[in-house]
This record gives structure tokens, C-alpha cells and sequence, in this order.
């Protein structure tokens, strides 16, 4: 072999120019920066996480056993319909899961509504449910008038408060189909779906605001893309300074 | 240039006033002052196009090395703002809150590596393309072969998601059948992409640019005002939104501001939307990280964004155009979030409906009762995202395929005339296919893009990082890796379409878990560049004028 041969190697952890040496150097540091703070960070976030329901999943805690055995008092009846209309309110549930939740909050409903309240409420349910398939848009007079109605009607049985934004909702989770049973096969899908979407992975770095933002947000979404544009332009300002110092011509 | 914008402008005046009225409905019919807006851009992007056309086949594949930094930055904005990051990041954050945030770190972090990593060191090989580059430096003819199908199966899925998107701005301003859209609006870029070449790319591109982010912009500060949120920087005022989302907005405090469907500015507590990895979401940390890192070394195995700096005259131009085209990237990445956290607050009731996730960012606008007319000008800001880095695909596409497959293979002879002929029937032939690939609806547009992040990490990016910083690295070693890397591809990318299609294989949810079509990169670019190192080890070393290229040329 050409002994010259050996003197044209070049490698990241074996440098052999100059150039590359400076480089490499520069570039460990960077990265080092770069991975720590993006996943690090990350990393950090799993780490001291735990898992904290939202005050609706407690009140709801409080309450599912004795609405699993129908010894439910009012009021309790009326917390599991609010839980059950927090989570739908979410807008994230699977369709089996937004069946079982529409069944708790109509049986609900139904079971609270004394009798003049239960004809009005079935009659209402199904009117409204026959001008939806019937209207071509929600601004509709009639639409919004029978919703309205609805919603104040199952609100007042419900016991919402009147800034409460889920009173705005009850009208659309009424099925007048569902009223009259709590399902079983619905009482089971229960505590998983309160569980998945009323307990969330918090920590102090969630809890901590700055600017306006949960802290972690902040970190990912605004301060890791200033880090980056930041750690681009160190890069080129130390190659440059570099360069000029060894008289490197490009 | 000037004698001919200003005249369509004041033409389309008059147009544009009267069709400020228009109706404010989500979904359906023809919308006028949009549809004009769209039609006036796209005039003026073929207008550039023409005036700064490629004149040879030098022009066509770098421009001609005559672009300045700031002006290379922007051109490199441009190109990577896509309908991905116009569209996609805002849809993945809507409906999977944190888990979204994996798409902005990924697509931005990966620059830094980019830059530190290779950016000086590919302008300082000197080549035109990606696949110049693999057959030159693991000097097979073979390999250049194979890296130019690469380059055009990863232009043509990142063309996927971006003709989607095409697709679905079209089919909202004209109110026709997407299938439809997609087709007109293929067929629009293709013809600009055709006209202009790479030079008149990339002098659009800067137009585009600014199109882009002030389109993106100037709906946020209005949401942010009138919303009563810190609308002077909306990239920070959007924080109280998130906060707001997580503890929820009593109708009271909503403080009688309705979206544009009449509901209160009011939400139930939604802390799934901003907690990380929220089981809700259904995505879980794993994810996350896997695809953070896979956009990564995708962004740096990109044969499109590589090819960026082979158009600034020097190295040193190159990185800092880096530095600039981040900085123009970031000013639309720190702004998308706020686009979710917005249509979140204004779609709160379910009464809006399911909203497709890849137009939230044009609905959050209309939500948030905005003039129909800056409402227009955000869905064109869209399509001009997409149009911008379709024509740099394509540009990328079609100069492998007649640059390095048909030239520097099949027909070396060829002249001038011929190679730019064969690169516009590149051209051609990859839009008909994007557009018939697009037309299944394979899935978001920021995972149908993504999954060619996953391609290019797992095979261009460990033949870039190797071939630049270990001259050990070999033809053999470069073979082992691609097919390492491209096994991995092929396995997940396999069992993405046919679960999309419903067809069940065996271990699909273990492959599905594990090696997700957008982030299979996690394991597969480690796995192609361990197996490019030990075989490489194990074969006769790499021909001494290259490492001597290497050595003098490129690090010295």
C-alpha cells in the first residue's frame, strides 16, 4: 500500500485537518446543547410527571359508585352529568365513548326532570332532533330558538349556572332514544373514558405559568426555536471568526 | 416587473370590494374575493416566473450560483414552508395539542444539525444533486442510480401531502369536488414549475416568502385584537389562550365575544390540549421523541433542501443562509400554534362540527368572523406555500431523473436541449403520479409529509453524514446501509397503505407502534449508518483520491 494513502483519513472522532478539528470541536458542543435541550427537556417533562385529574374527574369519584348502584341523590345525579358533559365538551371522544356520555347526561336528565318536565324535555328532544335533519344551517330562527329552549330546559334540571359554558351544549347531547335506560354496556365504557380524558400528565413545569404560557409549552413551542436560530448563528459567527483566524480561504 | 402588477391590482379592485360581502359559511360555494386573490397571486408567480426563466440547464438546476444569503434564506423559507407547515403543524396540534409541538421542534431542530453537520461542507463538494453527490463520493455509477430514485420517490410523498393540501385550499375557495382540485391545481403548479425552472423559482420563492408569512400574520393580529388577547406579538399573546384552554372560559368571562357562528368565545377545561403526551390525544412519549428525531435527520437528508446550497456561491453563504432561512422558517413556526390554540377556543361547540383538521387554520379565520377577503388571502397564502415547495420538488425530482439518471447514465451524450426537455417530462411524470397518489387520501398532511422525512433520514441522511465525516465509509458500506435503511422504509411504509386501505397484515399493531410511517426514521437512519460502519470495516477501503478529495477539498 502507499504509505501516502494513510495520510487522507479523515474521520468526526479522528480529525485530521485542522479545519475538521475545529469543527468537530465546535459541533460536539452545539449538538450537546441542541440534544439536551430538546430532549433532555422531554425527558425531564416524563420524568417528573404525575397524573392529576381535573376537579370534575374527583367530583365524579365521588359519585360513580352510588350511581353504579342507583342510589344516587339528586345532586350527585347532577355532578355525574356535569363530568359526563365535560368530557363532551372536549370534543375529543371516539363515537362509542360520545354514545355512552350522551346516554348518561339524557338518562340523567330524564331520571331529574319531575313529570310535567319529562313530557316537555322527550317532546323538545325529539323536536329538535327531527329540525336538525331538517335545517340548512344553524343560524335557522326556529333551530335556534327550539335549542335554546332545550338547553335552558336541561340546564334548570341539571343544575347549571347560567355562565357555565356546558349549559350551551346540553341541547346538542340529548338523545331522546337514551332517556329512559343508563345502559349497561354503557356503565361499563365509563370509568375508562373518564379516566383517559380527565387525567392528564402534570408537573410544576405544566403548572408554572410564563407569559401566559403553561411553562413546558413555552419551552417547546417559543424558546427551543429562538435556541436553535441561536445556536445557527454561534455556529456561523465562531467558524467565521475561526476561518479568519487561520487565514482559511473557502 | 412593476408595469404589470399594478395594473392587475387596480383591476382587480373593484372585484375584490364587492366581494368583501361574501358569505362567511365554512363549507361549500364559490367564493369570489377569494378565488380572485388566488388567481392575482398565482398570475404574478407565472409573471416571475417568465421574467426569470432558466435560459440553460445550469439555470434549471442552481440558478446559476447568483443568489445572495438573505436572498438564499428566504428562497430556503420558502421552499420548506409548505402546506405542511401552512397547514399540517396547526391540524396536528388541534387535534393532538403538545403531541403537535413534536412537528415544529422536529421541523426546525433538524436545521441545526444541518448546518453544524454538513450544509458548508456539501457547497464545498461542489455538486448539483444528491444523487451527484452518492455516485460521486461512493463513486458508483449504481449507487447514483439508486440515489436518484430515492430523490424522486421522497419528492414525489413529500409532493403527496402538499398536492393534498393544494386540494383542499382549491376546494374551498371554488367550492368544487376535491378530486377536482387536486387535478386544477396539479396542473396549475405544474405549469408554472415548467415555465420558470429553478431560477425563476427561487426569485418567486422570495415573493413567495413574503406572500407566505404575511398572509400567515395578519389574520393572527386580528384574532389576538379582537379577542382582547396581547395582540402587538400574538406569538406570545397566544400563551393566555393555551391557559385559557386548559382551565376553561366561563361564558361571563367569554366578556360577549361570539365566533362567527354565534357561540361565545366560552370552553369546558381542556387541559389535554396543551398537557404533554395526554392520553386523550391517544399519542404517548415514545411517539413524540421518535418523531422529533426522525423530522430531524430528515430535514438533513432532504434532497431538496440539500440542493439549496448548491445555488449561494460560497460555503460560507451556505451556512448562513441556513441561519437566515431558519430565522424566516421560526417567524411562521412560532405563529401555527397560536392558529390551534385559536380554532380550539372557536370551535369549542360541538355545534361547529368536525371540521377537516387540515383547514382549521383557514377555518379558525373564518371562526373568527374575518373579513372573508383576509380570510381569501390566508388560504392563498396556503396554496402558495404548497406551490413554492412542489416547485422545488419538482425542480429536485426532475433533475435526478434527467441529470443524474438520464445524462449521467443512460445517455451522456445528450445535448443541452435534450437534458432540459428530459427534465420537464420528469417533471410531468411526477405530478401525474403525485396527483394520483393524493386523490387516495392517505392521511394528514403533516403525516403524509413526514413519512418522507422518515425516507430521506433513513437513507440519503446517513450517506451525507458518513460520506462527509468518515472517509472510511465505502461503496459496499453505502450499499449495506441503504438497503439496512430502505428495508426499514419499505416495512413501514408497506404497512401504513395497507392499513389505510384495510388490509390487515401480521404484527400490525406492533409495527404500527414501533415503526409508525412518520417516524420510522428512530431506528432506521441509526441502523443504516451502523451498518455502512461495520461493513465498510469489513471491505477494501475507500479509493485514495477520494479521501484525499475529502481531506483537501472539503476540510481543509
Amino acid at each position: 500500500m502507499d504509505p501516502n494513502q494513510n495520510d487522507y483519513h479523515i474521520s468526526f472522532f479522528k480529525p485530521t485537518t485542522v479545519q475538521a478539528k475545529l469543527n468537530r470541536n465546535l459541533a460536539i458542543k452545539l449538538i450537546l446543547v441542541w440534544a439536551v435541550a430538546i430532549f433532555g427537556f422531554q425527558y425531564l417533562l416524563k420524568v417528573i410527571e404525575k397524573p392529576t385529574p381535573e376537579v370534575a374527574y374527583t367530583n365524579y369519584e365521588k359519585v360513580w359508585e352510588n350511581i353504579l348502584s342507583e342510589n344516587a341523590s339528586t345532586e350527585q345525579m347532577q355532578i355525574f352529568a356535569h363530568t359526563s358533559l365535560s368530557v363532551l365538551g372536549k370534543g375529543f371522544c371516539k363515537p362509542n365513548e360520545k354514545e355512552a356520555l350522551n346516554n348518561a347526561v339524557s338518562w340523567v336528565s330524564y331520571q331529574l326532570a319531575d313529570s310535567s318536565q319529562k313530557e316537555q324535555l322527550l317532546i323538545k328532544t325529539k323536536e329538535f332532533e327531527n329540525l336538525k335533519t331538517e335545517i340548512t344551517s344553524i343560524s335557522d330562527p326556529q333551530y335556534i330558538e327550539l335549542k335554546n329552549s332545550l338547553s335552558e330546559l336541561g340546564s334548570n334540571i341539571l343544575g347549571l349556572q347560567s355562565n357555565d359554558p356546558r349549559t350551551k351544549i346540553v341541547s346538542l347531547e340529548l338523545v331522546s332514544s337514551e332517556m329512559e335506560l343508563f345502559k349497561a354496556e354503557n356503565k361499563e365504557l365509563i370509568p375508562a373514558i373518564m379516566s383517559t380524558y380527565l387525567i392528564h400528565n402534570q408537573s410544576f413545569l405544566t403548572d408554572f405559568k410564563f407569559l401566559g404560557f403553561p411553562f413546558h409549552y413555552f419551552y417547546t413551542a417559543v424558546f427551543l426555536l429562538v435556541l436553535f436560530v441561536f445556536l445557527c448563528w454561534l455556529y456561523c459567527v465562531r467558524i467565521d471568526k475561526m476561518y479568519l483566524r487561520l487565514d482559511i480561504e473557502e | 416587473m412593476k408595469k404589470f402588477i399594478l395594473p392587475i391590482i387596480l383591476l382587480l379592485t373593484p372585484s375584490l370590494l364587492f366581494a368583501a360581502g361574501a358569505s362567511t359559511q365554512l363549507e361549500g360555494g364559490f367564493k369570489v374575493g377569494p378565488a380572485i386573490i388566488l388567481i392575482t397571486i398565482l398570475c404574478v408567480f407565472v409573471l416571475v416566473g417568465i421574467f426569470f426563466r432558466a435560459k440553460d440547464t445550469a439555470d434549471f438546476y442552481a440558478a446559476g450560483r447568483s443568489i445572495s444569503r438573505v436572498g438564499s434564506g428566504m428562497a430556503i423559507a420558502s421552499n420548506w414552508m409548505s402546506a405542511a407547515s401552512f397547514l399540517g403543524m396547526a391540524a396536528i396540534m388541534y387535534g393532538s395539542g403538545y403531541h403537535g409541538l413534536s412537528y415544529v421542534v422536529g421541523w426546525t431542530g433538524g436545521y441545526v444539525l444541518l448546518l453544524i453537520l454538513m450544509a458548508g461542507q456539501i457547497r464545498k463538494y461542489g455538486k448539483y444533486t444528491a444523487a451527484d453527490f452518492i455516485g460521486d463520493r461512493y463513486y458508483s455509477q449504481g449507487l447514483r442510480a439508486v440515489g436518484a430514485i430515492i430523490a424522486i420517490l421522497i419528492s414525489i410523498s413529500y409532493c403527496v401531502g402538499q398536492f393534498g393540501g393544494i386540494g383542499l385550499m382549491f376546494k374551498w375557495i371554488l367550492g368544487i369536488d376535491y378530486t377536482w382540485a387536486v387535478i386544477i391545481g396539479g396542473t396549475v403548479v405544474l405549469a408554472y414549475t415548467l415555465i420558470s425552472g429553478m431560477l425563476g423559482v427561487t426569485k418567486n420563492m422570495q415573493i413567495q416568502y413574503v406572500i407566505i408569512i404575511i398572509s400567515f400574520l395578519i389574520p393572527l393580529f386580528i384574532l389576538s385584537f379582537k379577542f382582547d388577547y396581547f395582540w402587538l406579538l400574538p406569538q406570545i399573546g397566544y400563551g393566555s389562550v393555551v391557559s385559557d384552554i386548559v382551565s376553561g372560559v366561563n361564558i361571563s368571562e367569554a366578556n360577549h365575544m361570539f365566533n362567527a357562528l354565534g357561540h361565545e368565545f366560552a370552553i369546558v377545561p381542556s387541559p389535554e390540549f396543551a398537557m404533554p403526551w395526554d392520553p386523550a390525544t391517544g399519542q404517548t412519549f415514545f411517539q413524540w421523541m421518535a418523531i422529533a428525531f426522525s423530522l430531524m435527520v430528515g430535514t438533513a437528508g432532504l434532497p431538496h433542501v440539500i440542493q439549496r446550497f448548491y445555488v449561494v456561491p460560497k460555503a460560507r453563504d451556505a451556512r448562513w443562509s441556513v441561519v437566515w432561512g431558519l430565522f424566516f422558517i421560526c417567524i411562521l413556526y412560532w405563529s401555527a400554534p397560536a392558529y390551534s390554540a385559536f380554532g380550539k377556543m372557536l370551535s369549542a361547540n360541538p355545534e361547529v362540527g368536525k371540521l377537516a383538521k387540515d383547514a382549521i387554520v383557514v377555518y379558525t379565520a373564518q371562526l373568527g368572523n374575518i373579513n372573508s377577503l383576509i380570510v381569501g388571502l390566508l388560504a392563498a397564502g396556503a396554496v402558495s406555500a404548497a406551490f413554492s415547495t412542489v416547485s422545488g420538488l419538482l425542480v429536485a425530482g426532475s433533475s435526478a431523473f434527467a441529470h443524474d439518471l438520464y445524462v449521467k447514465i443512460i445517455n451522456p451524450e445528450s445535448s443541452p436541449k435534450k437534458q432540459l426537455f428530459m427534465a420537464r417530462l420528469g417533471t410531468i411524470v411526477m405530478s401525474i403520479i403525485v396527483t394520483a397518489i393524493a386523490l387516495l387520501k392517505l392521511g394528514l398532511i403533516a403525516q403524509l409529509v413526514a413519512v418522507a422525512f422518515s425516507l430521506a433520514g433513513c437513507t440519503i441522511f446517513p450517506l451525507f453524514l458518513l460520506g462527509i465525516w468518515w472517509s472510511g465509509s465505502n461503496k459496499q458500506g453505502a450499499i449495506a446501509g441503504l438497503i439496512a435503511g430502505g428495508l426499514v422504509s419499505i416495512i413501514s411504509i408497506t404497512y401504513f397503505v395497507a392499513g389505510a386501505k384495510g388490509f390487515d397484515l401480521p404484527a400490525a399493531a406492533f409495527v404500527t407502534k414501533w415503526l409508525g410511517a412518520w417516524f420510522f426514521a428512530w431506528i432506521g437512519a441509526p441502523l443504516a449508518i451502523i451498518t455502512n460502519i461495520v461493513v465498510s470495516k469489513l471491505t477494501p477501503e475507500t479509493p485514495l483520491e477520494i479521501r484525499k478529495f475529502l481531506v483537501l477539498n472539503v476540510h481543509s
